[in-house]
């Protein structure tokens, strides 16, 4: 007996769903995060799998260093719930335990005879490659470097990014048919418009590869390293040489690797030093502690003014720095406190304050800092057939907005190359049970991921994987913690009685009696209104923004008034007749 | 109930001083003062003496418990807040429960600070900081004759004093970040070093600790720079860190401490930080400090709540005074006599 | 060796399950070997609006009254539970829930109004239920297994009242109750350090004869089934409705019946009419329905029929307060309704005397021709104590009639005027001894008779004969350790429990006071009363009604004015109200 399904591309259901599955509304790719950990549980790894790379690509690797943006906003993570699932570790399981076939089954479709340039083998270009050649493009890559990956081969460590899995992945990508040129740097050996004669679009996702100074007197001495390029030979196995003291000087994740690289060259003294606190870290807490636990000191609210030394370095000048205002960019202000200038010894700096893109020589319109523009949302510059993607677009980022920037930039190519739409976004509705999983799952603690001890066995080999990944048990253990926000419990209100047996096995505030519902002008419901007042209920109204989905109420009503329903955010070619833009 | 009401979070030296200075100056404001322990205001620089058994129980509070009721004062024990908003003035219980306020001093004081890579061997290490701890110390020290202990801030130097003279073998593995968040320097390791050992405590200075396991009922064992030392406990002294966890992105400015201004406020009015907890800029030592000591909170304390009831006194301790360990006014005559 | 005395509530809103798990903890420490006394209030609506609490003494010595300080306050819902923070000791146990579904106020936590030197114990007692069974109806369970792990009462206890009282409903539900149980000792057990007090340690003492916990109604029903009773009549009331209750399960088992009457004036007819025809019954019901018995009563006291009434006090008057005890039907029961219609009034004052009282009622009842009133009270029908099984012996259930022997066949007289003022009995259908019963006043042939002479002679021969009833009757009985006395304290009923702990107390501090118990209200034992009476320089008589109705029956028996301490607040006695003013006495 087949379930009846409703695809829908209402707003008010897009609204829906961002409020009430918020980890797929917070993923940049808007990877269906319910469904692959379901997919876990039932262990259906592959399925897992799939779920994850036809929507974010690269599953192993984010598994392993993405910045998870979807636990912040994870249901489970609510003040009085506990903490949010492990969602990013789940993945990895996932890739971890899967079958070894090629899961994908898509082969290139017919093709489409449009030729496309990609500039920059990172996340970014690999998203749209991928996503290009599957519709049936010819996508050509340049990159500069000898291999692909980006910041993900040059920039990550080993220890937290093994080559084997990102070599895998990539490789999926590459069986699509798609052409690399390594060793090619476009803008010195090819010029973007000699690219833009060649082919029919042409897409520049070339990363921030320029190291931002720190600016201060003294940064030419020796033992002063950019932080990336540090990053970059440690990648590449050519062991920086540092000193005995060294100081990093930064706040994200290539602060983080380069100190923890820098101890696994033997140096036993590495000092984060922060401008800010701990509090406004981006890195994940993850790995802060497990910086610190490998012994990387951290100090906070200091701004370098100086380095001191006279061919090397020997010191560096910090001024103390009090913090103010939160910034709209969600970092706070911070001021120098004059006098209190203090110096602490080093032998080696690492500078690693941020990265830039590089202006590539190319018509368009670009900034004060000779980049292109590109609009937000067509991903087009002011030249036709020229689009940018990535953290070349949008400055450094994280790698999974990337990837969705990335494949988002596929799709308006395409539109713009054939007139048609290939993928949409649709919100799928379909009857369900009630939910199988059990109360007991809700207090479940959380999963934490088990790293390597004794600590000194990381120290002694640099390239091996600190996090160990979940083992099936384990996978299947916090998989159970997801509430499986895409099932949607209503209440009929024509049927109800009133006799409020729900509220009474409510685990939190979340039956309401209502007077009132407000709705926005997409018709999506905001607030409901509630009454203390007998007299005046109108209806007893589940709150989906507050339903944790345990199904009680659906249980315990006598009537059988309370109706459930699985409602995603999926993607699909559209259907017939839909296609033109 | 729109009436003034001001919270005061933590009952340690600080947080009771807080309140009842805000009962001087104003004797019918609402005061609530919410502590996690149970029982009046311990002071836990006499936990040295009470383990040694030269003081009784009754004699670590600084008050009894009716005083608070007498001064209208509404005591609220083994209670814990678990989110602030400084914003809207909101704080939250454990229990769930909701508390407005319209004037907060927040005196949580700190918790031992682990030191990152002994995480994992927290379980097996004993702590000095609440009655129950000085408790368990009195239980643990009746069935074993040796002690380890490890870090070396000051309730450590105190506490050792008082271990000697119940007659106790002691073994000192310093640690030069224990003095954390001061900063000490070398010679003074040498100084405390030659002192102990005169008084037959055998130091072992500065060596990393490799693992730490429990041999039997009545042993630890403790691995260090090769070589495997038993004794009875193993106590962690790595000073305090401010136990500010429940803060986090609460909008409150917070590094190690809560930071506040040279009057202990937090940058949001009525706001206040006092006693261990507060990260305070001094001018004059040109740094950021957290005050350690009994003497210290209390007078933090005073000022915090002078400061909330329309006062202005700068919190600014004389030099000497936390700047050196040498020269810390609270423990200078004890340590002397060592 | 120490002494328990333990006072522990329970308290929600109705629908949490507070009565349920009040009796479950009252089961389990009486199987642990403790004595109990324990006391529910709830109110008179069935759900959703209201508080209900249980009140339960444990120790390790009988408990004679309630205590009116609380040692531990398990707190089903914290605003209901808010009224009962004036009665914590100062260093009470409160166990909560620290996870409810919402947010809380200041005003609705219970954590913020108790005083500082108040042990907090909170446990989230709704997701533990949800976590073991999947929903948080066990919540009541789970903090009766938190209250076990504080105070180190074995698992097992618990494990088998639950198994008692659940095991009839079924697999499923049981499981789910005990899953709930076990979690939350487990719970607590790991995340509470604290131990208030071990009450393992505790010894049993050794031999001691098996003890149950019984309520009153469920002693007075074991009473009358010793009794050998067959029939019961009455209308359903509260307190008493329970007896109907039990013996409409027991009777039939025993080849009896209970009559549900249309009201309580038939009830009473019932009654009289099965005594008359030779067959024990009784009918149990309150003050509004005894009040409408009265008249019939007479008839009984006239036509000197037997008749066992059980009038379980509540306070009034009229409708009253039906869920609140009071004592102050003594003066209905002894002189209500119309005549001088003296009849035999009983009071027990405790669970067991219940039992003890109801069985001998019948025999009194039988032997003295004459309606039998057992006054007991909301809380003593409805408290539960400790106690041992009772057991009937032959003799005392053994029929008391005094049957016409075969000298007066055929010339029978039915209401001959004797000694004693007992006539002889015929039952309707004895060969030869055919006699006449009447309302109207009588001839000692029973024809009626209104001549001056005759109403005095008979109206003296029956009063006669109630008096005759006190060598039958219990005596009262003095607690006193010396001859003279500062104070002596006259109780009935429920409240002697209460006078007898003060006095007790009081003896302890080394005052002169001593008590006395009166269970035969009518007739009186005025010589004993008279010289306890005299034993005492002042006499106390506390009661729960207004006027002082036990005072002004036979406070003439002293020298002046008898003190009197009278409450009406629907509420027992406090023993301590009882202790504060013996000192203002002295």
């Amino acid at each position: 007996m087949s379930k009846q399904v409703i695809y829908s591309t209402e707003p008010e259901d897009f609204y829906y769903m961002d409020i009430n599955v918020p980890c797929q509304g917070a993923c940049p790719a808007a990877t269906n995060i319910p469904a692959y950990i379901r997919s876990v549980f039932e262990e259906s790894y592959d399925r897992s799998y799939e779920i994850n790379r036809s929507a974010n690509i690269l599953p192993g690797v984010l598994g392993r260093i993405c910045s998870r943006p979807c636990e912040d906003r994870c249901r489970h993570g609510e003040p009085e719930l506990g903490r949010p699932v492990n969602i990013c570790h789940i993945k990895r399981a996932a890739s971890d335990l899967r079958g070894k076939g090629l899961v994908s089954k898509e082969g290139p479709l017919a093709s489409l005879g449009n030729k496309v340039a990609i500039v920059g083998a990172g996340p970014a270009g690999l998203a749209a490659a991928h996503d290009l050649s599957t519709i049936g493009l010819s996508v050509t890559i340049f990159e500069a470097q000898e291999r692909c990956g980006g910041m993900l081969r040059y920039g990550i460590p080993e220890f937290r990014l093994p080559r084997s899995v990102l070599d895998a992945e990539i490789d999926y990508i590459l069986q699509k048919g798609v052409v690399f040129k390594t060793g090619v740097r476009v803008g010195n050996d090819v010029t973007v418009e000699a690219l833009l004669e060649d082919h029919d679009a042409v897409l520049l996702a070339a990363g921030c590869y320029r190291s931002i100074p720190l600016d201060i007197p003294g940064e030419g001495l020796s033992g002063v390293y950019p932080g990336l390029e540090f990053m970059m030979d440690a990648c590449q196995g050519r062991s920086p040489v540092v000193g005995k003291r060294v100081l990093v000087i930064g706040a994200g994740f290539t602060a983080f690797d380069c100190a923890r690289s820098v101890l696994r060259t033997g140096a036993g003294d590495v000092t984060i030093c922060l401008r800010r606190t701990e509090e406004d870290l981006i890195v994940t807490k993850d790995e802060v502690l497990e910086a610190k636990r490998e012994g990387v000191k951290i100090s906070s609210l200091m701004l370098s003014r100086r380095i001191i030394g006279g061919d090397a370095i020997e010191g560096v000048e910090f001024v103390r720095t009090k913090p103010g205002e939160r910034r709209p960019d969600g970092k706070r202000e911070v001021t120098s406190i004059e006098g209190s200038e203090f110096v602490l010894p080093a032998d080696s700096l690492i500078v690693a304050v941020g990265q830039r893109a590089e202006p590539i020589g190319s018509p368009g319109e670009k900034n004060d800092r000779g980049l292109l523009i590109a609009d937000k949302t067509s991903h087009r510059t002011s030249i036709k057939g020229l689009y940018l993607a990535g953290d070349y677009m949008s400055g450094p980022s994280t790698v999974i907005e990337a990837i969705g920037m990335g494949r988002r930039a596929a799709e308006r190519i395409v539109e713009d190359l054939t007139g048609k739409v290939f993928r949409e976004r649709v919100v799928r509705m379909e009857e369900a049970e009630i939910t199988d999983r059990k109360r007991a799952w809700d207090y479940l603690p959380r999963k934490e991921m088990p790293a390597v001890h004794p600590v000194e066995k990381r120290l002694v080999s640099p390239t091996l994987e600190v996090e160990r990944g979940f083992g099936l048990e384990e996978a299947e253990d916090e998989s159970k913690r997801c509430y499986l926000c895409y099932l949607h419990y209503e209440i009929d209100i024509s049927r109800c009685i009133y006799c409020r047996y729900c509220i009474d096995v409510a685990p939190r505030d979340c039956i309401k009696l209502v007077r009132e519902i407000e709705t926005n002008e997409l018709g999506a419901v905001t607030r409901l209104v509630e009454t203390a007042s007998w007299q005046e209920v109108n209806a007893v109204v589940i709150d989906n923004a507050r339903c944790i989905r345990c199904g009680e109420c659906m249980r315990v009503c006598p009537v059988d008034c309370i109706s459930a329903t699985r409602v995603e955010l999926v993607e699909r070619m559209p259907e017939k007749g839909k296609t033109d833009v | 109930m729109s009436e003034e009401h001001v919270v005061i979070i933590g009952n340690g030296p600080a947080g009771n001083q807080a309140a009842m200075s805000i009962r001087e100056n104003d004797p019918e404001v609402r005061i609530t003062l919410i502590s996690r322990e149970s029982g009046a205001c311990c002071r836990p620089h006499l936990f040295p003496d009470l383990i040694a058994g030269k003081i009784p129980e009754e004699a670590l509070y600084a008050c009894p418990i009716d005083a608070y009721q007498e001064r209208g004062i509404k005591l609220r024990t083994g209670q814990e807040v678990v989110r602030l908003n400084p914003e809207e003035r909101v704080l939250m219980l454990e229990h769930k429960e909701v508390v407005r306020f319209t004037g907060l001093i927040i005196a949580v004081g700190g918790r031992p600070r682990i030191p990152e890579p002994l995480l994992v061997f927290q379980d097996l290490m004993f702590t000095l900081k609440t009655l129950r701890d000085a408790k368990a110390w009195v239980k643990r020290l009746s069935e074993v004759e040796s002690v380890l202990i490890m870090g070396g801030d000051l309730p450590s130097l105190a506490l050792t004093k008082a271990l000697l003279e119940m007659g106790k073998k002691i073994t000192f593995l310093f640690n030069e970040d224990a003095f954390w968040p001061l900063r000490c320097d070398d010679a003074l390791f040498e100084e405390v070093g030659e002192r102990f050992s005169l008084k037959g405590v055998e130091v072992l200075a500065n060596r990393p600790v490799k693992s730490i396991a429990r041999k039997s009922e009545e042993t630890y064992e403790i691995e260090v720079d090769g070589r495997k030392v038993e004794a009875g406990m193993i106590g962690a002294f790595f000073g305090l860190v401010p136990d500010i966890r429940f803060l986090a992105g609460c909008g409150l400015r917070i590094d190690r401490g809560i930071l506040v201004d040279e009057f202990l406020n937090t940058g949001f009015e009525g706001v206040y930080a006092t006693g261990d907890c507060a990260q305070i800029y001094h001018p004059e030592i040109r740094d950021y400090w957290v005050s350690i000591g009994h003497d210290n909170a209390v007078a933090l304390g005073h000022i915090a709540a002078q400061n909330l009831t329309g006062g202005k006194m700068q919190a600014v301790m004389p030099l000497e005074s936390i700047f050196e360990v040498k020269g810390i006014k609270v423990n200078t005559s004890w340590w002397m006599e060592f | 060796m120490s002494s328990v005395d333990l006072t522990v509530e329970i308290c929600g809103m109705s629908g949490d399950g507070t009565i349920a798990a009040g009796g479950l903890l009252n089961e389990a420490m009486s199987g642990a070997g403790l004595s109990v006394l324990a006391f529910d209030s709830y109110p008179a609506e069935i759900r959703g609006f209201g508080r209900c609490v249980t009140l339960s003494r444990f120790g390790d010595e009988e408990m004679l009254a309630l205590s009116d300080k609380t040692h531990v306050l398990i707190s089903l819902d914290d605003k209901e539970s808010r009224s009962r923070i004036p009665y914590l000791v100062k260093d009470a146990v409160v166990l909560y829930d620290n996870r409810p579904p919402s947010y809380v106020t200041e005003d609705q936590a219970i954590a913020a109004h108790v005083d500082p030197g108040v042990r907090l114990f909170g446990m989230p007692f709704g997701d533990l239920a949800a976590e073991a069974t999947g929903s948080t109806r066990g919540r009541n369970l789970v903090a009766l297994g938190g209250f076990a792990a504080l105070f180190e009462v074995a698992p097992q206890f618990f494990h088998e009242a639950i198994k008692k009282k659940f095991a009839p409903k079924g697999e499923k539900i049981l499981g789910a109750n005990l899953k709930s149980f076990d979690r939350g000792y487990q719970y607590a057990g790991k995340k509470f350090e604290e131990r208030p007090l071990n009450l393992l340690s505790i010894p049993k003492a050794a031999g001691e004869e098996k003890r149950v916990l019984l309520s009153g109604n469920v002693a007075i029903t074991r009473g009358a089934l010793d009794a050998g009773l067959k029939l019961y009549f009455g209308y359903p009331i509260t307190p008493a409705t329970p007896i109907m209750e039990y013996l409409a399960k027991a009777l039939p088992e025993r080849g009896g019946r209970v009559m549900q009457m249309e009201d309580e004036i038939s009830s009473i007819g019932a009654v009289l009419g099965s005594f008359f025809a030779g067959q024990r019954a009784m009918t149990a019901t309150s003050g509004p329905g005894f009040a409408l018995m009265t008249e019939l009563i007479t008839h009984g006291v006239m036509a000197e029929i037997p008749a066992v009434i059980i009038d379980a006090q509540r306070a009034g008057p009229a409708t009253g307060l039906p869920t609140k005890t009071e004592q102050s039907d003594l003066q209905a029961a002894v002189f209500g309704g119309p005549g001088d219609s003296a009849r035999i009034v009983i009071a027990p004052t405790n669970v067991a005397e219940c039992h003890e009282y109801t069985l001998k009622s019948f025999q009194l009842a039988e032997k003295y021709q004459t309606p039998v009133i057992v006054l007991s009270d909301f809380f003593l029908n409805n408290r539960v104590e400790s106690t041992s099984m009772p057991r009937a012996s032959d003799g005392e259930i053994a029929d008391w009639t005094l049957y016409p022997d075969g000298s007066v066949k055929d010339h029978y007289l039915r209401y001959r005027i004797t000694e004693s003022g007992i006539s002889p009995r015929a039952i309707p259908g004895m060969d030869g001894y055919l006699f006449n019963a009447t309302g109207l006043e009588h001839t000692e042939g029973g024809i009626p008779d209104y001549s001056p002479a005759n109403h005095t002679k008979m109206t003296e021969k029956r009063h006669r004969k109630i008096q005759g009833a006190l060598q039958d009757l219990p005596p009262p009985k003095a607690f006193s350790r010396d001859e003279g006395m500062d104070v002596g304290v006259i109780a009935w009923g429920s409240t002697f429990g209460s006078a007898l702990e003060a006095v007790l107390g009081a003896q302890k501090k080394g005052l002169k006071v001593g008590a006395l118990k009166i269970t035969s209200i009518f007739p009186y034992h005025a010589e004993v009363i008279r010289t306890f009476m005299d034993r005492c320089k002042e006499i106390l008589i506390p009661e729960l009604n207004y006027e002082g109705q036990l005072s002004n029956l036979i406070g003439h028996l002293h020298g002046k004015d008898v003190a009197r301490l009278n409450r009406v607040t629907g509420l027992p006695m406090p023993a301590s109200a009882i202790y504060g003013k013996i000192e203002t006495l002295l």
